[in-house]
């Protein structure tokens, strides 16, 4: 019935592994061939590859698992997954209801375990309840702010045959997500816009998933304000256009970070203004007079920062119910978009070139060359992410996929993965340190098996980078446990998984090596030695207000 | 503790199992902190109905109300922190020997040694406090269970 209840929902993909207590789902999966089923190697590996399916679809990413061991190492994944509300949709065996709470064998409380991590989460004993639940779970995940839903299936409800009538969810009496915005709100939000000397949009993953970059685009260009993006914003707004910022936060670019530190009126659209965002709240955006925020969540209103005008809607509706009310730029906008170019002059990325050591910025910017607006890049965690998000001149929404809100290192390879099952017509490429890719490098042989089209450009720098980074710049340069120069080859790791691999030292083995990996059919694997000391600029020391950010040191 | 980040609140659930943890989870993980909490079945069936006093810790305080809601199991949540509101609580003792003058406190002696009152949460303090002399051997209370003064529109 759960598999009934996935085809009802449109479901193409499982994402599973099987075990003692999922073993009669397992059994009738053959008699549903329209659910293609991708074994995976770990399950963690499940959760981050039904993820990157739904980053990169919008549609619920299904993962599967049995019980105890099993469902706990989707733990990470659906965590991950709740951070950066992406929907999706667990389903784990559950020992037989009868022996719930005796410590059975693999039994664990994952209700209990995933209840901070999941949007919501049910336990089955019934089988008549598997299709209202089923149905539920899939309207929960979806609809409103996006999430994880779990659904934990005690092993006799799978076995029995219930009453079998599906029927889709529409509403819940508790669960009522805010989409329609007060339209005197959002017209409210364009007086104060019109009003701003100063005004800075940012822009936030809620963006990309309302698909509401049109309205912003409109937005901004007709009253001629400038768009920052989050980490997971990265997309919502074209990167090379003359109103962008690029990222904003503690690893943002200068000219965004001045920007929002000057600006009198910031709206906020579908981001949640973490830490990350904000660095030392008590001195970020100092000279703001108005803080709109816009998101579905009502939750998010001042949960960081107050706002002084609260938007509690969809995105692309807010902005939709704005733009009647835009005012054109004011004859002065021209003195603080060309004070935001200054700034942007005064503070260029830069990165350390020809110093002799591979740049992971000359890698980056050839892969960008090649690729344009088209491949999807899945980053991983630490470094390697935050040079993804800043070289490559993402124009689109969709084409960046990271774990921003959890930062899970291993996310890269699974989740690429995903995508690249769920848009088999785009190219997927997965950037990774070479940290986080050996902790679910075991997903190789599911790449290997599909022959998915997945091309892996470790960023390969000896070290947990970002880690040793921070102990270099704000923990007085203590080295401590960050070398990793006792590696596999890569080569050697790739080829006994099966792919093909390349090794790159020089600037000039790039454009061959990409070539290559272009070139063959399937997965394909380039372990880029990058200068072991390269580091991410700007960057804000931690403690520390946005104003203090650090560049790249003359000389580097 | 400081009394102003304490919030009075109204909360309609789903009766299921584990929604109570559900709720106490959420304040726990968002760093809030339970002072009473009551629950009972409501007028319609399969509902619930608790009045929660919480401490909103760190947090701003309508944190407490705006996360709660988020819980799919939550029907409704008022903050009533700041509106009229009657409020009752139950308190009783098993006491050495029951003062002749309880009744001045309103309250009742219930069989050979036990005493209740229903009061607002300070009367009950107070009564306490008289009590103390007479020797408490077991106190049970319940917490505040509240609700407006006029219904809301
Ligand atoms: C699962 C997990 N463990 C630990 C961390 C902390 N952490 C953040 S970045 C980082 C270093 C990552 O090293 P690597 O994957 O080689 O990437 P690099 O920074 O070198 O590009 C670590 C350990 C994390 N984010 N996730
Ligand atoms: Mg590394």
């Amino acid at each position: 019935m759960i598999l009934e209840a996935l085809e009802r929902e449109g479901v193409e993909i499982i994402f599973g592994y099987p075990g003692g207590a999922n073993l009669p789902i397992y059994q009738r999966l053959p008699a549903h061939p329209a659910l293609k089923h991708v074994l995976v190697r770990h399950e963690q590996g499940a959760a981050h590859m039904a993820d990157g399916y739904a980053r990169a679809t919008g549609r619920a990413g299904v993962c599967m698992a049995t019980s105890g061991p099993g469902a706990l190492n989707l733990v990470t994944g659906l965590a991950t997954a709740f951070m950066d509300s992406v929907p999706l949709i667990a389903i784990t065996g559950q020992v037989a209801s009868r022996t719930v709470g005796s410590d059975a064998f693999q039994e664990s409380d994952i209700i209990g375990c995933t209840q901070s991590v999941t949007k919501h989460n049910y336990l089955v004993t019934h089988a008549d309840d598997i299709p209202r639940i089923m149905a539920e779970a899939f309207h929960i995940a979806t609809t409103g702010r996006p999430g994880p839903v779990l659904i934990d299936v005690c092993k006799d409800a799978q076995q029995a045959e219930g009453n079998w009538e599906y029927e889709a969810c529409s509403a819940l009496p508790g669960y009522r997500p805010a989409y329609e915005p007060d339209p005197a709100m959002a017209k409210r939000a364009m007086e104060l816009l019109a009003q701003a000397k100063r005004p800075v949009i940012l822009a936030g993953h809620g963006v990309i998933l309302s698909h509401a970059e049109q309205e912003l685009l409109d937005v901004a260009e007709r009253s001629g304000t400038p768009v920052g993006t989050t980490l997971l914003g990265v997309g919502a707004f074209p990167t090379r256009h003359p109103l962008a910022l690029h990222m904003t936060g503690f690893m943002g670019t200068g000219w965004n970070i001045r920007a929002v530190q000057n600006a009198d009126v910031l709206l906020m659209v579908g981001m949640r203004v973490d830490d990350r965002v904000t660095a030392k709240l008590s001195e970020w955006a100092p000279r703001a007079e108005h803080f709109i925020h816009v998101d579905i969540d009502a939750s998010e209103m001042g949960k960081n920062v107050r706002p002084h005008l609260e938007v509690v809607g969809d995105a692309k509706r807010s902005l939709t119910l704005m733009l009647p009310h835009v005012q054109p730029p004011p004859s002065d906008r021209g003195e603080w978009l060309t004070q935001i170019d200054a700034w942007r002059e005064e503070h260029p990325l830069k990165y350390a070139q020809s110093n002799g050591h591979l740049q992971p910025q000359d890698v980056l910017l050839d892969m960008y060359r090649r690729c344009k607006d088209e491949a999807i890049v899945v980053a991983d965690v630490g470094q390697n992410q935050i040079w993804a998000a800043l070289w490559w001149n993402y124009s689109k929404p969709g084409l960046f996929i990271n774990s921003g809100g959890a930062g899970t290192m291993g996310f890269a390879l699974p989740a690429a993965i995903g995508a690249k099952f769920g848009r088999p017509d785009k190219d997927v490429w997965c950037v990774a340190g070479e940290g986080g890719f050996v902790m679910t490098a075991q997903e190789l042989s599911v790449a290997v098996e599909h022959q998915l089209d997945v091309k892996i450009v470790l960023l390969n720098n000896f070290s947990l980078g970002m880690v040793r980074q921070f102990q270099d710049d704000f923990y007085g340069g203590v080295r401590s446990q960050v070398d990793l120069t006792q590696m596999p080859d890569f080569v050697k790791l790739a080829d006994a998984y099966g792919l093909p691999a390349r090794r790159v030292h020089k600037l000039e083995e790039i454009g061959p090596a990409f070539d290559e990996a272009q070139s063959t059919k399937g997965p394909f694997l380039i372990d880029f030695r990058i200068d072991p000391e390269a580091n991410v600029y700007p960057i804000v020391p931690l403690g520390k207000g946005l104003n203090d950010f650090w560049e790249l040191p003359n000389g580097a | 503790m400081v009394h102003d980040r304490l919030r009075l609140l109204a909360v309609t659930v789903e009766n299921h199992p584990g929604v109570m943890s559900r709720v106490s989870g959420m304040i726990r993980r968002r760093g809030f902190n339970i002072q009473t909490i009551t629950v009972g079945p409501s007028t319609v069936e399969g509902r619930s109905r608790m009045t929660l006093t919480v401490d909103a810790g760190y947090a701003e305080v309508d944190q407490v109300a705006k996360q709660l809601d988020r819980l799919v199991e939550v029907i409704a949540v008022e903050d009533i922190t700041e509106a009229p509101t009657y409020s009752r609580e139950l308190l009783i003792a098993r006491l050495d020997r029951v003062p002749p003058t309880v009744e001045q406190y309103g309250a009742r002696r219930v069989g050979n040694n036990l005493v209740e009152l229903t009061a607002e949460t300070d009367t009950i303090e107070d009564f306490i406090e008289f009590l103390k002399p007479f020797g408490i051997q077991e106190l049970a209370r319940t917490g505040p269970v509240a609700m407006r003064r006029t219904a809301q529109q």
